[in-house]
């Protein structure tokens, strides 16, 4: 489900002046339209999700028993689901935990894969080898079987969805942030300091680092898209989020149950993963073109 | 050429290896009685007591996991406790069906996803690109749950085309051919168009426009044959993808494959049978890599030169 | 090499299996389908799946349908039983000239070999608490045994059966599917693989197994040498179908000819208001009870005001109505209706302005938190439930948290006495009440199922039922007993019984619902046009 088959050749790394380079990524992206309808829609998502208690007149939790599946209406947009909840209120919270769960592993995955990838490459020799064929393993496994034999073995909450799509994600930013490290070490810059007395984590840190934070960038964006993928998934399989919360994998699968009766309550919420899904892809794609245009196509 | 495929296969056990330590010790550290939970509420306490007593579950975690890889080696992955049969015989019947839906994805990823990707590669920026890039985009965008239900909808339940699920014959692998095979078309397309354009920016594509050959002769014979290298060097690793990739699929229409046996054995807390069926994919996904390695090689001459002076 | 002749081998083998099963319309053949795979057809090795030993296999006696959530014993493979005095012996005369599958004749060491098997403690057999009532079993279940002292042919027509102690049920637990007689030649030589395929499955019953694709579907034949006669149907296809709207597709394509309701809940208003279908309904009683745990050791509800309040804070009509389209009926006992005992019980009101004022009296007057239970393995149904319980009782003061913790999580805590209030059903296993009040309210039921309703007298009142012989006095206790559980101690919140509906298609006959509703029956006297 990757959508770059081969995520160590997304940037060359270079050294990098910083305030023209900012500049000159902003304007590409900008330009970019595709990449600005994306931002767009995912910057009203995340309103929508920040203030939807004031957005929606409904209560997410509500049970009306006299109202199940009403049709679409000008009181309930997309119409309500088997206990008289409004649909479009319970999308606007399941955003909620998409964003979350989009944002947070990702991010732990970027950072365990930053550490091991620069400590892996720089260090090289025992690290490397140990970091690398631990990063195999987990890339060998099947990504949603990992994740739900994590949750399989942990329970199914939220909190343990973010440690198996971390786990499942880290493998493959250590092996680019590698690559990269292992081309950085080599450049002219590096070895001045090196000569110069500079220590290894310095190096590594306040030299190597900075270089890869463009490709983290990306890797970031792209990485988005999947959580919130894998975790429609997993809820909608019955191993991610529990109800009452409103999971748009789990909205989906319960809204299939009353498929025939009422169809826009399971196919609302797959209309949100996808638009959601394609909208960071595109601010994913803007982003990689606009940080290496060489890259484009 | 055979050093290098035999040194990528030795580079794997340990892989494989580790993966069944790291498996094993995730799978036998849950919590709580697996008989208990296996048996649901009509068992009572003194059945389950009896059960686990029977079970060897008392034994330490290495003399189990290591009794558990000696029997792996020699193909046997223990009994599936809900459904009392050898795990490895349940994963052989059910791989066909899983191998059968994985093959029909995978034609119809490459039936639409190449021709696409070099449409849209020759009319690059064209309307037919954006659409074509809109539509690959769409499929790997697009939750397969929901897409399946999606198509059963309109297909099955409304103009009653195709049937709804199941496995009796060609016309129910239809819908889940399409479902699977859509999200790794979008793949397939797009890496198809990005490695066509890059062979065209080479030389000797130059040339052969210079000397006035005709553009699609200049794409069929010259552009095509090196741009699909990397297409057909990553089409194993798609088929053992869409492989462990069935398992939604396969739940959701019914098909009696390895990925449904995978969704039972969770929701029946089925442990050895989810450990065989994890290590199953798992393989399968090991030997993508590695046929798609060794294809490569096989295939780029750059590479092989490579080897030569390595060797 | 050998690869490439192991892959061509398996889409080989995919195709084989592709072609064999297409559901043509054979004469006769009755088409049904189940959720799940019944993962073998050997009763004594499941605890839920019972289609095919009802099907392929008889039992001493049978427990018949005799009119909706009614039923009665009648003779099976035992043609006359008689029970000595002190409720103690029991002794079965076979039927003469019953064969097996296989052509073998049932004989009494058959039986005794049956339930020896599943006392032997290398079976690994789950269906064990059926016979432990036999005197020896314990000690064959430990292992100090080799044989069950209370089991012995007589002769080849004779057996007799010796209880530890004098059990009321015992003749309903015979009739259980888990007590399915064996072929003793046979099942040894089978061993572990017993009931797993056609080749290693062997019984006396109306239909033959005749081939098995696991998670897929199971196919059996009529046994033409029936000792009750050949059964209308030529052929009974079981599919196995998880998905329910596939399924409802699958029923209105005629492509099955029964559609259980149970695996496709919310299409029930459908068929119920289809002019086309609403007359292919059958429906009856299911003898099982929704209900709501409380656990005593569990603050508030250790007092009894407050699981009074509880009680009558549900409003249980509209669940039934909203949740489950009114096709049921409340239960205010322990039992269901349709079991034996039965008896209404007195009703539990609605009224939560009552709720409130007995959580004020209870030191509640601002209302009180309270934590339900929701397993996140179950089924969505219970956290419906809860979802709508949660909001019910809001009104009465309750102000309650749904906690959801895995499966393993739970049944620690209810071992530890810990656990929260969770709502569940319990379906009889076998028409008596024993199976409930001990499951829930005997000494040890009520600390393993987490109630902890420490009332000797309720202990002892359901220790002394299990013996009594004279049937209706021992009906008189069970509902005593329910008055003290349910009425005064509040220590039960029974919610309502459910109905179980079928959509048959026009050409199937005789379609009558099991009497204890389950959705596993035997096709015996079904028909198809």
């Amino acid at each position: 489900m990757t959508l770059s088959a081969d995520p160590a050749a997304i940037l060359e790394p270079e050294t990098i002046e910083e305030a023209s380079f900012l500049r000159d990524t902003m304007r590409a992206f900008r330009r970019n339209r595709m990449a600005m309808v994306g931002l767009a829609f995912v910057v009203l998502l995340v309103l929508g999700a920040v203030f939807a208690p004031w957005i929606s007149p409904h209560d997410p939790y509500r049970v009306e028993l006299d109202e199940q599946l009403l049709p679409m209406s000008a009181t309930y947009w997309l119409g309500t689901d088997n206990f008289g909840r409004d649909v479009l209120t319970r999308i606007l919270y399941g955003a909620r935990i998409s964003l979350v769960v989009g944002i947070v592993p990702s991010l732990v995955s970027l950072l365990i894969g930053t550490v091991l990838g620069i400590l892996s490459g720089y260090m090289g020799g025992k690290t490397d080898f140990v970091v690398m064929r631990l990063a195999d393993m987990m890339i060998a496994f099947p990504s949603l079987l990992l994740a739900m034999v994590v949750m399989y073995t942990l329970g199914a909450n939220l909190l343990n969805i973010f440690l198996a799509l971390a786990l499942v994600g880290w493998a493959s930013v250590a092996r680019v942030v590698r690559s990269q490290t292992l081309a950085l070490r080599e450049k002219e810059f590096i070895e001045a300091a090196r000569a110069n007395g500079t220590s290894r984590a310095v190096i590594m840190f306040s030299h190597i680092f900075p270089n890869v934070v463009p490709t983290l960038i990306v890797l970031f964006s792209l990485s988005i898209p999947e959580a919130i993928m894998w975790e429609s998934s997993l809820s909608f399989l019955g191993v991610g989020v529990q109800p009452p919360e409103a999971s748009w994998g789990l909205l989906v699968a319960k809204g299939k149950e009353y498929m025939f009766q009422a169809p826009a309550v399971a196919i609302a919420p797959g209309v949100a993963i996808l638009l959601t899904v394609m909208a960071f892809n595109f601010i994913g794609d803007g982003l990689r073109d606009a940080l290496d245009p060489s890259m484009k196509d | 050429m055979l050093m290098f495929a035999l040194r990528r296969i030795l580079v794997s056990i340990p892989v494989l290896i580790g993966i069944t330590l790291i498996l094993f010790i995730m799978l036998n550290v849950v919590p709580g009685d697996p008989v208990a939970l296996m048996m649901k509420e009509h068992a009572s306490p003194e059945v389950i007591e009896r059960v686990r007593a029977q079970m060897h579950l008392d034994d330490p975690l290495v003399v189990r996991y290591l009794s558990f890889l000696w029997n792996a080696l020699q193909g046997d992955l223990g009994n599936s406790i809900k459904l009392n049969r050898p795990v490895t015989d349940l994963l052989l019947k059910a791989f066909p069906n899983t191998l059968m839906l994985a093959v029909c994805a995978a034609l119809v990823s490459w039936v639409i996803g190449i021709p696409a990707g070099i449409l849209s590669a020759v009319r690059r920026d064209s309307l037919l690109d954006r659409f074509f890039m809109g539509f690959s985009l769409l499929g790997v965008s697009m939750p397969v749950f929901w897409s399946a239900l999606l198509l059963q909808y309109v297909f099955a339940m409304q103009l009653k085309l195709l049937p709804v699920s199941g496995f009796y014959g060609w016309e129910y692998m239809v819908l889940p051919a399409i479902v699977l095979g859509w999200s790794s078309a979008g793949v397939s397309a797009r890496l198809t168009r990005s490695s066509l354009l890059e062979v065209m920016r080479h030389d000797y594509i130059r040339t052969a426009r210079a000397k006035g050959l005709r553009e699609t002769g200049v794409i069929t014979r010259h552009a095509l044959k090196n741009a699909l290298i990397p297409v057909v060097t990553i089409m194993a690793i798609q088929v053992s993808g869409l492989l462990s990739g069935a398992v939604i699929t396969e739940a959701i229409f019914s098909i009696p494959g390895v990925g449904r046996i995978t969704v039972n054995a969770i929701s029946s807390r089925d442990m050895p049978l989810l450990q065989g069926a994890v290590l199953f994919a798992t393989v399968l996904v090991i030997l993508g890599n590695l046929v798609a390695d060794i294809l490569y090689s096989v295939l780029d001459p750059r590479i092989r030169s490579q080897m030569k002076k390595d060797a | 090499m050998t690869s490439k002749t192991t892959v061509k081998l398996l889409l080989a083998s995919g195709l084989a299996s592709l072609m064999l099963m297409s559901p043509a319309l054979a004469e006769n053949m009755l088409r049904v389908s189940y959720s799940e795979d019944p993962k073998t057809a050997d009763g004594q090795m499941t605890t839920d799946a019972y289609t095919l030993p009802l099907n392929i296999f008889d039992r001493l006696v049978e427990s018949e349908t005799t009119g909706p959530g009614e039923s009665a014993l009648v003779p099976g493979l035992a043609e006359t039983w008689d029970v000595s005095e002190d409720g103690l012996t029991y002794t079965f005369h076979l039927r003469q000239g019953v064969k097996f599958h296989d052509g073998a004749v049932l004989t009494a060491d058959d039986v005794v070999y049956t339930f020896d098997r599943m006392l032997n403690p290398a079976t690994k057999a789950l269906n064990t608490d059926i016979l432990t009532f036999i005197a020896g079993a314990e000690d064959r279940l430990d292992g100090t045994a080799d044989s069950v002292s209370g089991l012995k042919a007589l002769d080849d027509h004779t057996v007799q059966i010796t209880l530890a102690q004098p059990y009321a049920a015992f003749l309903a637990l015979l009739a259980a599917p888990g007590a399915s007689i064996y072929n003793r030649a046979f099942t040894e030589a089978a061993g572990d693989q017993f009931g797993l395929t056609p080749e290693t499955t062997n019984g006396t019953g109306p239909f033959i197994l005749r081939d098995y694709t696991l998670n897929d579907s199971q196919m059996l034949e009529a046994n033409e040498d029936y000792w009750r006669g050949r059964p209308k149907l030529d052929r009974l296809l079981v599919r196995v179908v998880s998905d329910s709207e596939t399924l409802r597709m699958l029923f209105e394509s005629d492509e099955i000819d029964v559609l259980d309701l149970d695996y496709a809940p919310t299409q029930t208003p459908y068929f119920y208001g289809s002019d086309q279908w609403k007359d292919q309904i059958r429906s009856g009683p299911r003898v099982g009870i929704y209900y709501y745990n409380i656990n005593q050791l569990k603050k508030p509800f250790d007092d009894v005001r407050v699981r009074k309040a509880f009680q009558i804070a549900i409003d249980r009509q509209t669940i039934l109505d909203k949740n489950f389209y009114g096709k049921g009926k409340l239960e205010d006992g322990v039992i269901p209706r349709g079991l034996t005992c039965y008896a209404p019980a007195e009703p539990i009101e609605y009224n939560p302005a009552k709720a409130r004022e007995l959580l004020a009296e209870a030191g509640y007057p601002d209302g009180v938190e309270i934590n339900l239970q929701q397993v996140s393995s179950w089924s969505t149904k219970w956290s419906d439930m809860n979802q709508i319980i949660q909001a019910q009782v809001a009104e009465a003061g309750f102000k309650a948290n749904i906690v959801t913790t895995d499966e393993a999580a739970f049944l620690d805590a209810r071992k530890a006495g810990e656990a929260e209030a969770y709502t569940q059903v319990w379906s009889a296993d076998f028409n008596d009440p024993d199976n409930f009040f001990y499951t829930f309210f005997s000494e040890s039921g009520s600390k393993t199922r987490g109630y902890n309703n420490d009332d000797p007298e309720v202990f002892a009142g359901i220790e002394k039922a299990r013996g009594m012989v004279d049937q209706e006095e021992r009906c008189k206790l069970y509902q005593d007993l329910t008055a003290r559980i349910v009425g005064e101690d509040a220590a039960w919140v029974p919610l309502f019984s459910l109905d179980h509906s079928y959509v048959v298609q026009p050409r199937v006959k005789n379609f009558v619902v099991p009497w204890n509703g389950w959705s596993d029956m035997n096709y015996f006297n079904v028909e198809v046009e």
